[in-house]
């Protein structure tokens, strides 16, 4: 416990020493601004709808760069010897570095808190739909950072991690926009395999077993690998 | 307080270390040395558990390495061949986190950071940051950090590499006193270092042990003492002074070696005696009758051989 929080401390440090964290900030609420601007203008509706899908998808593109370092920087400069011989198990630093890239996460949704006042001031937003907006949003973080971090402990190579993390995500998506080509029973089934359709739920209002079930499904079975990868890495 | 018992590591096909063994008792010092590649952070990386061995045995302060890793790391400081640094933290910051990392108490964190920096001579450069030290204060903070949590057992991997002449006679004064205390295995290039600083020597080569034991005991198995011995006959060719010893029956090979002899023998007969009286009875003058024990540089390169070298 211990461990896990002095990981997630220093790693946050070195998010906000570095000019990785505004970078990310930066990029993350620009892009976010111009789907929020899209939406409204499209639609006309005093909602995030719009916002919200798109951003999802950036995510994809954006979160991999964020956790690209966290173990194939570390299996590079050689700290990475001194976590595996500290006493502590892989999982507190697996689950520290997991939380740290989630905190940046959290205040980039945070930062987008002013498109919600912009909405509030011109419009009536039904806040209950943008509360479980914002859980879908995150819950997609918390997979994302997940699928990253398991292409990051894969190599050495930071920018390979990073490629690979997009590579890596993009089926979620992809199955979604490939599922009208093949028919209506093969489309519901792989409806289900992609990640947009659930995230709609939350954007719609709803808070569904079945969604969580899936960002909770994805989110521990990208972190299990990555244990996996970090104790198969002693052994080659 | 270190036992290692035939461990063998392979990847794959290449064998890194094989049936390797050594014990170290408490509070000594022991010097790891080999050529490049033999398996020197091999091992220490086997004894620290980052990596599993592929057969045989290890026990670190009581623990057994495969069976109770978690415990061995408590009880271990390790520098890493390259110090382990995040390059973005300064110093103090960077210790702060690996004493959260081995959980010292909280109380104790700050204290052990100062102790620490005051001892390894880190004293008011707790702002700066690691990335823009020079070596050797990167292998300063390295060292720190294997010492935070005052471990019984100190495995420093080539802790003077890259350290400019006065950096290391502080580094050597550093270790020299944790001694006693701890329980050190240290690997080095530099051979004089091993013989200041370590009663005991493993060296290691293509990843077999090639000698271990006594500094005294790897030198005379690498290459036998030998004797200088120097004679003055007047009228008599050198060639024939060199017969006359060679005839002595405790004798095996005489070579000239400048204006001496060299001397050598079976193990364990010393042919000194012998060469007084007979140069005495010739009435020959004695100048020089000298042991010479073969320095560790040259029992390494006996036994490793030059093309490594």
């Amino acid at each position: 416990m211990t461990a896990t929080f002095a990981i997630l401390k220093r790693e946050l440090l070195t998010y906000f020493v570095s000019p990785l964290a505004y970078v990310f900030l930066g990029v993350f609420l620009f892009l976010a601004g111009v789907f929020f601007y899209l939406g409204i203008a499209l639609t006309g509706e005093a909602s995030l709808r719009v916002m919200m899908g798109n951003v999802s998808i950036s995510l994809m593109f954006v979160l991999p760069m964020l956790t690209m370092r966290h173990f194939a920087e570390e299996q590079k400069t050689g700290t990475f010897e001194m976590l595996m011989t500290s006493p502590v198990s892989p999982v507190a630093i697996l689950v520290g570095k997991w939380l740290a890239s989630l905190t940046l996460c959290l205040l980039m949704l945070l930062g987008t808190g002013l498109f919600v006042a912009i909405l509030a001031y011109y419009g009536e937003p039904d806040w209950g739909v943008i509360a479980t907006s914002y859980l879908g949003l995150f819950l997609t973080c918390g997979v994302f950072c997940a699928g990253g971090l398991f292409a990051s402990s894969l190599t050495d190579d930071q920018v390979a991690a990073g490629m690979g993390g997009i590579v890596l995500l993009m089926p979620l998506w992809l199955v979604g926009s490939a599922s009208s080509l093949v028919g209506e029973e093969w489309q519901a089934r792989l409806d289900h395999l992609a990640l947009l359709p659930h995230l709609r739920s939350f954007t719609k209002g709803v808070i569904d077993t079945a969604d969580l079930s899936y960002f909770a499904l994805l989110t521990f079975g990208f972190l299990f690998l990555t244990f996996r990868t970090l104790e198969s890495r002693r052994w080659r | 307080m270190i036992e290692v018992e035939h461990l063998t590591k392979r990847y794959g096909a290449f064998t890194a270390i094989e049936d390797v063994s050594f014990s170290v008792p408490k509070g000594h010092v022991l010097g790891f040395i080999g050529p490049n590649g033999a398996g020197k952070t091999t091992t220490m990386r086997v004894l620290t558990g980052f990596l599993p061995a592929t057969e045989g045995r290890a026990v670190v302060a009581g623990f057994d390495v495969f069976e109770d890793p978690v415990e061995v790391k408590r009880r271990v400081g390790y520098l890493p061949e390259t110090p382990p640094l995040y390059r973005e933290l300064t110093v103090g910051e960077y210790l702060r986190f690996c004493a959260e990392l081995r959980d010292l108490p909280r109380a104790d964190r700050l204290r052990r950071v100062g102790e620490v920096m005051e001892r390894v001579g880190l004293r008011g450069w707790e702002r700066r940051v690691l990335g823009t030290l020079s070596k050797g204060y990167r292998q300063r903070v390295g060292l720190a950090q294997a010492l935070l949590h005052n471990p019984p057992v100190l495995i420093l991997d080539e802790p003077t590499s890259g350290l400019d002449p006065a950096q290391n006679v502080g580094v050597r004064e550093l270790i020299a006193g944790l001694a006693g205390d701890h329980t050190i295995i240290l690997s080095t290039h530099i051979l004089p270092e091993v013989e200041a600083l370590c009663a005991q020597v493993v060296l290691i080569n293509k990843g077999k042990i090639a000698a271990s034991g006594t500094m005294e005991a790897v030198r005379a198995q690498a290459a036998p003492a030998y004797y200088r011995v120097s004679l003055h006959a007047a009228g008599v060719e050198p060639a024939a002074v060199a017969r006359a010893v060679g005839a002595l029956a405790e004798v095996k090979v005489v070579q000239p070696d400048g204006e001496a002899l060299r001397v050598e023998s079976e193990p364990g007969v010393d042919p000194r005696p012998a060469i007084a009286s007979m140069a005495v009875g010739r009435g020959w003058g004695v100048s020089g009758l000298e042991r010479t024990i073969p320095t560790l540089e040259e029992a390494f390169l006996s036994i490793v051989g030059r093309e490594g070298a």
